[in-house]
């Protein structure tokens, strides 16, 4: 009895709200970054993306007095980035790492350099005019227990991202477009001599990358709060590739991993509320999960092989000892 | 009128200094079967890009049926009725064959794809040719001759009237050829022109109707296959007498340098890929293995040098375990390697010489300084492998990707020869090389055997397995299947063993 008490203490309907929340950024995070691996491309500029259009949407949003007008420039601004970085890696053959970490430390300065010049703010900025995306109740889906509180009063990128999640899934698989970017990633001379267009590919899925991990950041910005603090992202667009990885680059894959993330982190929220465990333990507990992610991920090709070698051994003991007791022919 | 008719084709590569392509010319016939051969680096793929329009040649004139044309990219060479299936295949592994032959003019509507009218359309493609595929089965998991096929009905589709297949057989085990050419033949009888690009002249008396000579960059000849023969084309090709064959002083075998008891690997997956194997190899004697590819030849090679683990028996070098012991340890003993793939395992194209020449030995203090690496005495390294072993256009402390294979190849045995190796294990070694290089090759391995060292040689050649063996093994299915001595086997009955049949005992 007292077991089930503690945890339906834990594991609140606010819980998986939160988890559902906090799960929005990194899936779009990392829908950018799957979709730019499958055309081959590894784009470890996500954060510095996500960062930047947390930065655009809350701008925008308080220039122009809207705060879906904010999310659309922030797409946009996210489209800009992904353009930049596709025009340089193409045009100068710059190495992806290099360029996504540089990238990534010249967003990072850069809000910081824009809010103390534009706006002289240290560290955080917000200002009462700029109103937080609104609440969307579905309707019929409202009028359900249980999954109507759970599913339905999110914001516009909350389903955004579910909804990219399945249209991603569509073009890859089921598109002449989504073959063709698959086609680059796994053999780009392949692509290259039946006349797909590999540059066009590339600067496609750049594009689109950046506008989903904006779209992410946006979320942070306006979505549920109204501000903007410096490295707002905090390792969101990291956290993102891990889930990416963990999904297998698959769109559907990476929203599950993603909701997973999330929920862990509104977990590690709530343990700390309700329990007595040192905070900075908790915290660490979505690194954790995102730690062994990737160490599975790592070592999926291995354990398999290594199981397979493992049942080949037994088996040909088993043979040896067999023929050893039947005499020579 | 020819169907393919190239002029006075020029092509001078500036970065590594070397005119590839120096006036050629090539006219094909109509529903042709055409051989090009020559040397390693004559230039024959080069001509062969720039007939597919990856490479722009500097001054020369294609003509098509008579008609002058431009063909600056692939696009325009398929669009002109032109297909190419490369050395190195283009697909993607993942993908289905359906999805691969039509990958760039899927049929879509609104975008969307169907698998079932892909996988329709593929088969109509195979049946019109006669050249059965599955079109659902995963690309990645088919064996290298169905790949092949695969590239040959992508070209096809495209409505290719003129096929260009480089090295088609170099990959191939001698039943995948033997397919192969009956494919050619039924292409040819189509109507289709085939040019392919061999390096074995019995291929090239097997299916060509014209054959063409190339070398260091030029034309030599023309002629039509049956008014020349092996002898000739050797000659021309290499602008010498070449020997078809090795003559060896009689074996006198020392002691044991290899001997592997009761191994045990397993293969990708699990399945069983050497199955409680033993033999030994003697210094001064050269053991070859002959078998069809994918008997387990992989396996056994990485297993005893070091590059997969064993999971049963024992391997022991100059009677000293090595089971298990890591690669650098196995060299240091004296085991020297010669890959099957010089391009992935052999070699490092994307750097120099130097690198590469020292891979396998810079752990010896001779090419140490206080711990840091001794580069005048790598450097001498490197020049020696160019000089000994006339690895033509190489050059200490430069790039070796563009050398072509045969370079390549040499380079490769000057490093492991280089160090006087106790055992050379030997993989393939003269695969996609000229007869020159050939021969070359199987001098160098019978000079290491006659200074006493172990060789054991993999070879899918039976010809090179007969021609260079004290001792045969045959391996079928990760066994032994039979063993003989030089002078007994014939070709007939490795043949037979080879295919898992069993030998008749004449009364003994
Ligand atoms: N892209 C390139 N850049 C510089 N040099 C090149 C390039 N491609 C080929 N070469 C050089 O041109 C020469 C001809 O090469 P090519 O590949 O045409 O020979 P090949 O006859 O096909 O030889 P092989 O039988 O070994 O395949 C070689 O010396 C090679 O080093
Ligand atoms: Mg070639």
């Amino acid at each position: 009895m007292n077991e089930i008490q503690i945890s339906q203490d834990i594991i609140t309907l606010a819980v998986i709200r939160s988890g559902i929340r906090l799960a929005t950024p990194i899936i779009l995070g990392a829908l950018g970054f799957a979709i730019c691996s499958r055309a081959g491309v590894l784009n470890f500029a996500i954060e510095g993306m996500m960062l930047f259009g947390a930065f655009a949407a809350i701008v925008a949003a308080f220039l122009l007095g809207n705060t879906y007008l904010g999310v659309v420039v922030a797409i946009l601004a996210g489209g800009l980035i992904g353009a930049f970085f596709a025009a340089v890696y193409l045009k100068y053959r710059v190495d992806l790492v290099i360029l996504a970490l540089a990238l990534n430390l010249f967003i990072a300065e850069m809000t910081v350099f824009f809010l103390r010049v534009v706006f002289g703010a240290f560290g955080s900025w917000s200002d009462p005019s700029i109103q937080q995306l609104p609440e969307i109740n579905i309707p019929l889906l409202d009028q359900i227990p249980i999954l109507g509180p759970l599913l339905s009063g999110h914001n516009i990128i909350v389903y955004t991202s579910w909804f990219a999640s399945f249209a991603l899934y569509v073009v890859l698989f089921h598109t002449r477009f989504g073959r063709h970017i698959r086609a680059v990633g796994e053999n780009q001379s392949a692509a290259e001599t039946v006349g797909i267009d590999v540059a066009r590919v590339k600067i496609f899925v750049l594009i689109l990358s950046g506008c989903l991990a904006a779209l992410g950041g946006a979320f942070l910005s306006v979505g549920h709060l109204t501000l903007f603090t410096r490295d707002m992202t905090g390792g969101r667009g990291w956290l993102a590739v891990t889930a990416s990885l963990f999904g297998l680059n698959h769109p559907i894959g990476v929203l599950f991993t993603g909701l997973f993330f999330g929920f862990a982190d509104a977990f590690a929220v709530r343990l700390q509320t309700v329990t007595d465990i040192p905070p900075s333990l908790v915290q660490f507990l979505p690194n954790v999960a995102a730690l062994v992610a990737l160490v599975l991920v790592g070592a999926r090709g291995k354990l398999r092989e290594e199981l397979a070698r493992r049942r080949f051994r037994q088996r040909a003991q088993q043979e040896v000892a067999a023929t050893v007791v039947t005499p020579a022919e | 009128m020819p169907a393919v008719e190239m002029q006075g084709i020029t092509k001078y590569f500036a970065s590594s200094q070397v005119l590839a392509n120096d006036a050629v010319d090539l006219s094909v016939g109509q529903g042709e079967v055409h051989a090009l051969v020559g040397e390693n680096g004559a230039g024959k793929t080069t001509l062969m890009n720039i007939l597919f329009g990856l490479t722009r040649p500097d001054r020369g004139t294609i003509r098509l049926n008579g008609t002058p044309v431009q063909i600056p990219h692939p696009n325009e060479a398929i669009r002109l009725g032109i297909g190419m299936v490369h050395q190195h295949f283009k697909l993607v592994p993942s993908f289905t064959v359906a999805q691969n032959i039509l990958l760039g003019i899927e049929p879509s509507r609104y975008g969307l794809l169907d698998q079932r009218d892909e996988n329709a359309a593929v088969k109509k493609l195979a049946d019109e040719f006669g050249l059965p595929v599955d079109p659902a089965a995963v690309v990645g998991e088919l064996s290298v001759g169905l790949q092949q096929r695969v590239e040959i009905l992508k070209a096809l589709q495209r409505e290719a009237r003129i096929l260009i297949l480089d090295e088609p057989t170099a990959v191939l085990t001698p039943q995948e050829a033997r397919e192969l050419f009956t494919v050619i033949r039924d292409l040819a009888k189509r109507g289709q022109t085939v040019i392919f690009i061999t390096h074995k002249l019995l291929e090239v008396i097997e299916v060509a109707d014209q054959v063409s000579v190339m070398r260091a960059g030029r034309m030599i000849g023309s002629k039509p296959v049956r008014e020349t023969n092996l002898k000739e084309m050797a000659r021309m090709m290499v602008g010498r007498e070449v020997l078809l064959t090795v003559d060896k002083k009689p074996v006198e075998p020392g002691e044991i340098v290899l001997e592997v008891e009761h191994l045990l690997v397993a293969g990708v997956g699990g399945h069983t890929a050497i199955s409680d194997l033993s033999f030994n190899v003697r210094a001064g004697e050269i053991v070859g293995i002959a078998g069809v590819s994918g008997n387990g030849q992989t396996e056994l090679v990485d297993a005893i040098t070091g590059l997969q683990p064993v999971d049963g028996g024992t391997i022991r070098l100059l009677r000293n375990e090595i089971t298990n012991q890591p690669v650098g340890d196995r060299r240091e003993q004296g085991m020297a390697h010669i890959p099957e793939d010089r391009l992935r395992t052999g070699l490092n194209l994307e750097t120099n010489l130097d690198e590469n020449v020292i891979v396998s030995r810079y752990r010896e203090p001779e090419f140490q300084h206080y711990g840091l690496q001794d580069r005048a005495h790598i450097q001498k390294l490197a020049e020696w492998v160019v000089t000994q072993f006339s690895v033509a256009s190489a050059r200490p402390g430069e790039d070796i990707a563009t050398l072509s294979g045969g370079n390549l190849q040499k380079v490769v045995l000057g490093r492991e020869l280089s160090g006087s190796p106790k055992l050379i294990i030997a993989n393939q070694p003269t695969r996609g090389l000229d007869v020159g290089s050939i021969e070359f090759v199987h001098r160098t391995l019978v000079d290491a055997r006659d200074r006493g060292a172990a060789v054991l040689l993999i070879s899918v050649e039976l010809d090179e397995i007969l021609a260079l063996s004290d001792r045969i093994l045959v391996l079928f299915r990760g066994r032994i299947a039979g063993e003989f001595q030089d002078e007994q086997a014939t070709k007939e009955q490795l043949g037979i063993l080879m295919a898992g049949g069993v030998i008749e005992e004449e009364a003994s």
